[in-house]
C-alpha cells in the first residue's frame, strides 16, 4: 500500500538520524576516554629483598627506611635487638611516620598520631594499627614480606 | 587623520553601534552596599593577572619529579625577574581566593542568588571550587616536602568519600600514591584543563550578569535607588580598586617571596607541623574534630561525607530558598548563610592560631 503522505517529515527524520549519530559517536568515545584517563594501578609488592648487611648493623631502638614499592618501609630494631619491618605510612591519611626513640613510639606529624612499638594506634586520629611485615634472613639477604606470603628464593 | 582612517576601516567591517548602545544603556544601582558589586570585577582582574604570570612561568617550568623543584629554584634565582613572577603568581592566587570567598559569602548573605540568578550562583560556586583546585595543583608543582604531604593528605581525604572515593583518589593521583604521575596530572590540570573550564565559566558568569544586571538586596527592593552609568562612573571606581590591589600585590610580592622547601622525597618522614594552604584550613580543622572511629565507622569517612553533603547543599541553596525567590524575607536562609560564613571564618581562624 502506498502512503499518501509520509508519517515523518523529512526534518524529523534527519533530526532523529543526527541525534542518534551524535549519541552513538560520543558513547563510543567515552568508554576509551574513561579507560585512558583512569590510571593503571600498580599493586603493592608482596615482598622485597634487601641486603642484610645494610640493615642488621643499625643501633638498637632505631629505624632505617627502605623502599616498599613506592612507599616508605621501615626496618626497626627494638631495644632487645630483634629486627622488625613495617610500612612507614600512617593509617589515618597516609602521611609518612617517624620513630621517636626517646618515647619509644612511632609518630605521625600530620595530625599527631601515635603508635606504640608494636604498631598499635595509641593516640590521635589513626584508626588502625600500623602494618608489620615478616622478616627473614637468608644468605645475607633480608626478606621482607607481607604476612602470610611465602617467599622462596632460588639458590645461587 | 591616520587614526580616523583606521577607525573607518574597522567600522566598515564591524559596526560597533550595537555594542556602544549596550555600554551606554548599562546602569548600575547605587546604594549603601554597593561595595560588594566590585568584588566580581576585582576577581576578574586578578584572574587576568594569574593568567599573565602563569603564561610567563609556564615558559620555563618542567613537571618532572627529578627536576621540578630545581626548575622552580632556577626560575627564581637565575632568570631575569623570575622571582617577581613567581611571587606575583603565588600572592595573586592567595588574594584571588580571598576575594572569591568574600564575593561568595556576600552573595550568600545578601541572597543575590535568588531567582532569576540561580545560574550565576552555580557558575560562581563552581568557579570557587575550581580556584581551590587551582591552588592545590599549583602548590604541588613546587614539588617540595610540604606540598607533597599536603597533596597526599588532600587526595587521601578525597578517597574517603563513600562509593566514588577510591576511584577519585586513583584518578587524582594517577596511581595508588602521590608520585611523578601525580605531578604530571596536576600540571595538566593546572595549565590546561582548569584554565579552559575557568574561561568558559567566567564567560557564562559575566554574560549572565550583563543579562540580569546587578542584584539589589531584598530589603532595598522597591525603594527608589539612584542609577549610575556603568561607563564611565562605575568603571573608574573599578579601576581605582584594581590599581590599589595591584599595588598591594606587588608590594607583598616584593617583600615576602614565598619559600621553596626541600625536594619532595616519598621515603622521607613527613616534616613536622605541616599545614595546608589557608583556604584548606576549614576542611583541615573539621577533620581534626572527628575521632578516628565512631561506632566502628572511620571518622574520616563520616567527616568527608558530611563535608560533601554540606557542599552540595551550598550549591543548591537557591533552589531550597523558595521564599527569597518570591521576594519574601527568609529567616531560615539568613541563618543558613550566617552559619556557613561563621563556620568558615572560625575554622580558618583556628587554623591560623593552632
Ligand atoms: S595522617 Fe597520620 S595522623 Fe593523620
Amino acid at each position: 500500500m502506498k502512503l499518501r503522505w509520509p508519517s515523518v517529515t523529512r526534518r524529523e527524520f534527519l533530526n532523529t538520524l543526527f541525534t542518534g549519530w551524535f549519541i552513538a559517536f560520543f558513547a563510543a568515545c567515552i568508554y576509551p576516554l574513561l579507560k585512558f584517563i583512569y590510571p593503571n594501578l600498580e599493586k603493592e609488592p608482596d615482598f622485597v629483598i634487601l641486603n642484610a648487611k645494610d640493615f642488621l648493623e643499625i643501633p638498637n631502638n632505631s629505624t632505617k627506611p627502605f623502599p616498599w614499592g613506592g612507599k616508605l618501609g621501615l626496618i626497626f630494631k627494638k631495644d632487645d635487638g630483634t629486627i622488625h619491618a613495617l610500612k612507614g605510612v600512617c593509617t589515618h591519611m597516609e602521611c609518612n611516620i617517624m620513630y621517636k626513640p626517646e618515647e619509644r613510639k612511632f609518630y605521625c606529624p600530620c595530625h599527631k598520631g601515635y603508635f606504640d612499638q608494636d604498631g598499635k594506634n595509641i593516640s590521635g586520629p589513626p584508626p588502625r594499627p600500623l602494618e608489620f611485615f615478616e622478616v627473614r634472613i637468608e644468605n645475607e639477604k633480608l626478606i621482607v614480606s607481607k604476612k602470610g606470603v611465602k617467599v622462596e628464593i632460588p639458590k645461587g | 587623520m591616520r587614526f580616523q582612517r583606521v577607525k573607518k576601516w574597522v567600522l566598515e567591517r564591524y559596526d560597533s553601534e550595537a555594542l556602544r548602545g549596550l555600554i551606554k544603556k548599562k546602569y548600575v544601582p547605587s546604594h549603601k552596599y554597593e561595595i560588594f558589586y566590585y568584588m566580581g570585577g576585582l576577581a576578574l582582574f586578578l584572574f587576568f593577572i594569574q593568567f599573565l604570570t602563569g603564561f610567563a612561568l609556564a615558559l620555563y617550568y618542567v613537571p618532572h619529579p627529578e627536576q621540578a623543584n630545581k626548575y622552580v629554584v632556577d626560575i627564581v634565582t637565575k632568570l631575569n625577574f623570575g622571582w617577581l613572577f613567581r611571587s606575583l603568581h603565588h600572592w595573586g592566587a592567595q588574594i584571588l581566593i580571598g576575594v572569591l570567598f568574600f564575593h561568595c559569602f556576600s552573595t550568600l548573605l545578601l541572597k543575590s542568588y535568588r531567582k532569576p540568578r540561580e545560574l550565576l550562583w552555580i557558575t560562581g560556586t563552581i568557579l570557587l571550587g575550581i580556584s581551590i583546585f587551582f591552588g592545590l595543583s599549583g602548590y604541588l608543582l613546587v614539588w617540595d616536602e610540604r606540598a607533597f604531604a599536603a597533596v597526599r593528605v588532600a587526595t587521601g581525604g578525597a578517597g574517603s568519600i563513600p562509593i566514588i572515593g577510591q576511584y577519585l583518589k586513583a584518578f587524582l593521583r594517577g596511581g595508588n600514591d602521590v608520585t611523578g604521575e601525580t605531578l604530571a596530572r596536576f600540571y595538566a590540570f593546572h595549565v590546561s584543563i582548569l584554565p579552559f573550564l575557568t574561561m568558559i565559566l567566567i564567560s557564562l558568569h559575566v554574560l549572565l550578569v550583563q543579562y540580569h544586571g546587578l542584584s539589589v538586596p531584598l530589603f532595598l527592593e522597591g525603594e527608589k535607588l539612584r542609577k549610575v552609568p556603568f561607563f564611565p562612573n562605575v568603571l573608574y571606581k573599578d579601576f581605582m580598586i584594581w590599581l590599589f590591589v595591584l599595588g598591594v600585590l606587588v608590594t607583598i610580592s616584593v617583600l615576602a617571596p614565598p619559600e621553596i622547601g626541600k625536594k619532595a622525597d616519598p621515603y622521607a618522614p613527613t616534616p613536622e607541623g605541616i599545614k595546608p594552604e589557608w583556604y584548606f584550613y576549614f576542611l583541615f580543622q573539621t577533620l581534626k574534630f572527628f575521632p578516628g572511629e565512631i561506632f566502628g565507622l572511620s571518622g574520616e569517612t563520616i567527616a568527608v561525607s558530611l563535608i560533601t553533603l554540606a557542599a552540595i547543599f551550598f550549591l543548591a541553596i537557591p533552589f531550597f530558598d523558595r521564599k527569597s525567590s518570591r521576594g519574601e524575607k527568609s529567616r531560615t536562609f539568613t541563618w543558613v548563610g550566617v552559619c556557613y560564613t561563621v563556620y568558615f571564618l572560625v575554622m580558618t581562624f583556628l587554623g591560623f592560631v593552632t
